[in-house]
């Protein structure tokens, strides 16, 4: 009988499992059924053209101007998150601090984004006077990602051994020593893919950038003063005004690659850390 | 000569007392089993003599331990941490080589030429009978030595930074006969140096190796004597049932 229910129940766990897998496949074939025609070389070097904007031409400002917001994303939030997760996995003793710290970052990561957009739109576009730009959609995003990392950090640190600390513990030796001998190299490849995760997650956002960084059209000089294009929100409007449905899914379709492939790196650092970690 | 003497020692872990008013002391250069039923405290005893008991949360303590005549409060926790080594139940191999095992701690603890950490290596594996096993592979990762080696690795990594006195909290429970046997070997020739306390179940093992014996039960210490004397004439029924296997 108990077999029998453990095969029921081995049945129904890789059934959810296969359901999953196939919307996954559905929505990746999909895309490429519907833009994986338009998903050119020239898509992907050309600037978009036509009238309305985006009927023709392609992505190459948009490409350039998400991963100008995912690298200054990364340059303001990823050493603070760091930081922050060091401080909580091995510093912190157990203490309403720490326990009012760990509640206040799910609470951030659970803050909708357009929330995190208006605020970095009321301090940073209107009180600073930034304006629209590249600057404060990265902050934007680095707001976002920020509880993201922080949490996945701690918890890629915490994943170390227990008994490696309760070893360097009794010998006295200082938290500083253990994080650099022995938990930063065990834990390196999970906290870069942490990054990576987060990269993910601020390269598919939209609602952020559309009130603080995002335009329709923008050359992509990198200059952290000027309104940039973004794969998402070209996107959002290529569909929304009915620009060109095959372009949209074809910008679809190179996000989705672009999420697939680094949360693929990410999944592949992180995973190869806990085997090393198992044996 | 007393190594280390406790005085109306209470801890707590929150609320539930775990130790009640222990007072007793361990002698210099011999080896000590603190023997007793799971839950009576002789693993709190143990920890809280290098104070890594206060590692765990809501851990508190009333009373004083002195190690050679210091308070173990007279100094931070870190170099009392130093100079009374603890070695765990579980064989613990860091994710280093075998020689960066040993050389953990003195690397900490202040710089040495490369031929003294080649000599504190080759003694410290050399006094955990490891040396001969090991030598031809010291770059080699510490996790692919069998859990006998790795208990001796751990406590030849105890012994680098010259601990006053040695603790070990069931050292041989994981382990195979032949393990323990090289174990319990080297700890009767580290006794000539310094005070050894051991938290056995094995009561065979504490009448092999040790000179006296603790029990203890419900957080107190009910005898300490010879173990000879505990063994064959204990003073206490609550002993005399424990050894006879009544308790346990």
């Amino acid at each position: 009988m108990n077999k029998l229910f453990d095969s029921f129940l081995i049945t129904i766990f890789w059934g959810s499992g296969l359901i999953l897998l196939a919307g996954l496949i559905a929505i990746i074939a999909y895309l490429f059924i519907q833009g994986g025609s338009a998903l050119s070389l020239d898509f992907l070097r050309l600037p978009p053209a036509g009238s309305p904007l985006g009927k023709e031409g392609g992505v190459l400002p948009a490409i350039k101007g998400t991963l100008y917001l995912i690298g200054i994303a990364l340059a303001v939030t990823s050493i603070p998150a760091f930081l922050t997760a060091i401080y909580l996995s091995e510093y912190a003793q157990p203490s309403p601090l720490l326990n009012t710290m760990e509640v206040l970052i799910q609470s951030m990561a659970g803050v909708p984004s357009i929330i995190t957009g208006l605020f970095v739109y009321a301090l940073c576009v209107v009180q600073l006077g930034w304006g629209i730009s590249l600057l404060a959609g990265g902050v934007a995003l680095s707001i976002m990602i920020f509880p993201v990392i922080v949490v996945s950090m701690r918890d890629s640190l915490r994943a170390v051994d227990r008994d490696y600390r309760l070893t360097g513990a009794a010998l006295g030796v200082s938290p500083a020593y253990m994080l650099r001998r022995i938990i930063l190299p065990q834990s390196w490849r999970a906290i870069i893919g942490s990054i990576l995760l987060a990269m993910g997650y601020a390269a598919g956002a939209t609602a952020p950038i559309m009130v603080t960084a995002a335009a329709i059209s923008a050359p992509a000089s990198g200059n952290l003063f000027d309104p940039v294009m973004a794969l998402p929100y070209h996107l959002y409007l290529l569909f929304n005004e009915h620009i060109s449905l095959d372009n949209a899914y074809a910008t679809a379709l190179l996000l989705v690659i672009m999420l697939l492939i680094l949360n693929s790196v990410a999944l592949a650092l992180t995973g190869t850390g806990n085997m090393k970690k198992r044996r | 000569m007393t190594a280390i003497n406790i005085t109306d020692w209470n801890t707590w872990y929150g609320d539930f007392q775990v130790l009640n008013h222990i007072n007793t002391t361990f002698n210099d250069k011999t080896i000590t089993a603190v023997v007793g039923p799971s839950g009576c405290g002789k693993t709190t005893l143990l920890r809280s003599l290098n104070r890594t008991a206060e590692l765990t949360a809501n851990f508190r303590f009333a009373g004083d331990i002195s190690v050679f005549g210091r308070s173990i409060y007279a100094d931070d926790p870190e170099d009392v941490r130093r100079h009374i080594g603890l070695v765990y139940q579980t064989p613990v191999a860091l994710p280093l080589s075998i020689r960066e095992n040993v050389l953990f701690g003195p690397r900490y603890y202040g710089k040495h030429t490369r031929g003294k950490l080649a000599a504190i290596t080759e003694e410290c594996l050399t006094q955990a009978a490891l040396w001969d096993e090991v030598k031809d592979k010291l770059n080699k990762p510490a996790f692919e030595l069998s859990g006998g080696q790795k208990q001796r690795l751990s406590i030849a990594r105890a012994l680098a930074v010259n601990p006053q006195v040695l603790l070990l909290d069931e050292p041989c429970s994981s382990l195979d006969p032949l393990s323990t046997g090289l174990i319990e070997e080297l700890l009767v020739k580290l006794s000539v140096t310094l005070p050894i306390i051991i938290v056995t179940h094995n009561l065979f093992q504490a009448r092999r190796i040790a000179q006296e014996t603790v029990f203890m039960l419900n957080g107190q210490i009910i005898e300490k004597d010879l173990t000879s004397t505990m063994f064959e004439n204990p003073s206490h029924e609550a002993t005399r049932s424990f050894f006879s296997g009544a308790i346990g």
